[in-house]
């Protein structure tokens, strides 16, 4: 890559500890190749670059919160989330009571240009759960999905 | 001509960037597991129905199958079964077997219904939607309760 620059940044010079001995007197210089060092550098941001990835943006995951694995995972999308977590529910990470939630998801498709503008409704909803939570309250959380038009459900999982 | 080109300034360069990039990359790969909800069914315009599979997820990770809109001969094979649990969990690779021996035989089908119980932990029922569609059972859906 940069193999043909050839740089000597550190002249160091030593050997001048005996100088009052003119037998010892030597001149030594080493240099330092940084042609090598760029080129690792150069790689490994490449690398970054390649794996940066903008999903994880789109979900808070709270301490302890542990999404299940999928290996036929697709790409996340911006949508409302609904987040359930020790048996509480989460509103775009606003605490939400159970029975709240057909309401405020009926507000959100009602006024969906006023909270997300500049994006088309598309009825689709994400829940991030952890893993061990049980169905039940999920099921609440699908059917006041379901009331409110929001018939498209992504499960928040971790790709393999 | 022989010059020499300051690595130095790119270097910094590169430190900054790499710094930057350790502190803001997001290591872990969050997807979604896309399903519909299982409410409704097929619109009545479509003359055909389609096969489907409906699967219940028992206690103790039983899991029961049972197919619809089928051909009779593998409705006789496969038409109803049920996969027991091992230490309470599903048993995914007697259901792995399943699904291939019967996409082998019924290639058709697409479409598979999921109903957990109540207290089926999440991590299971993702890593049977996720089984599905591994066999290639794309189009999924899930029942509330």
């Amino acid at each position: 890559m940069l193999g043909t620059i050839k740089t000597a940044s550190h002249a160091l010079t030593a050997g001048t500890g005996f100088t009052s001995s003119r037998r010892f007197k030597k001149n030594l210089a080493a240099t330092v190749m940084l042609t090598s060092l760029v080129d690792a550098f150069s790689i490994l941001v490449i690398y970054l670059l390649v794996n940066f990835s903008s999903a994880g943006d789109l979900l808070y995951l709270s301490k302890g919160m542990e999404l299940p694995p999928a290996a036929k995972a697709v790409e996340l999308t911006r949508n409302v989330v609904v987040k359930v977590e020790k048996d509480k529910l989460f509103l775009e990470e606003k605490e939400i009571n159970g029975n709240e939630l057909v309401g405020k998801l009926i507000d959100l498709k009602k006024n969906w240009e006023k909270y997300y503008p500049e994006t088309e409704f598309t009825g689709a909803m994400t829940i991030q759960a952890d893993r061990r939570q049980t169905y039940d309250l999920l099921s609440q959380v699908i059917q006041a999905g379901g009331h409110a038009g929001f018939s498209d459900i992504n499960f928040a999982v971790i790709r393999k | 001509m022989n010059v020499e080109v300051d690595l130095v300034a790119f270097i910094s360069l590169l430190s900054v960037c790499i710094c930057f990039l350790l502190l803001t990359t997001i290591w872990i790969q969050i997807g979604s597991m896309d399903v519909k909800q299982a409410v409704g069914g097929q619109p009545a315009s479509e003359s055909k129905p389609k096969p489907e599979m409906w699967v219940v997820m028992e206690k103790e990770g039983a899991i029961s199958v049972q197919l619809r809109n089928s051909p009779t001969k593998i409705m006789k094979t496969y038409g109803r079964s049920k996969i027991e649990g091992t230490e309470g969990k599903p048993n995914l690779e007697e259901m792995a077997k399943y699904l291939v021996q019967l996409k082998g035989e019924f290639s058709e089908i697409s479409i598979a219904l999921i109903r957990p119980a109540e207290k089926t932990p999440f991590e299971d029922i993702i890593q049977l939607m996720d089984l599905f569609k591994q066999e290639g059972i794309e189009d999924l859906g899930v029942t509330p309760l």
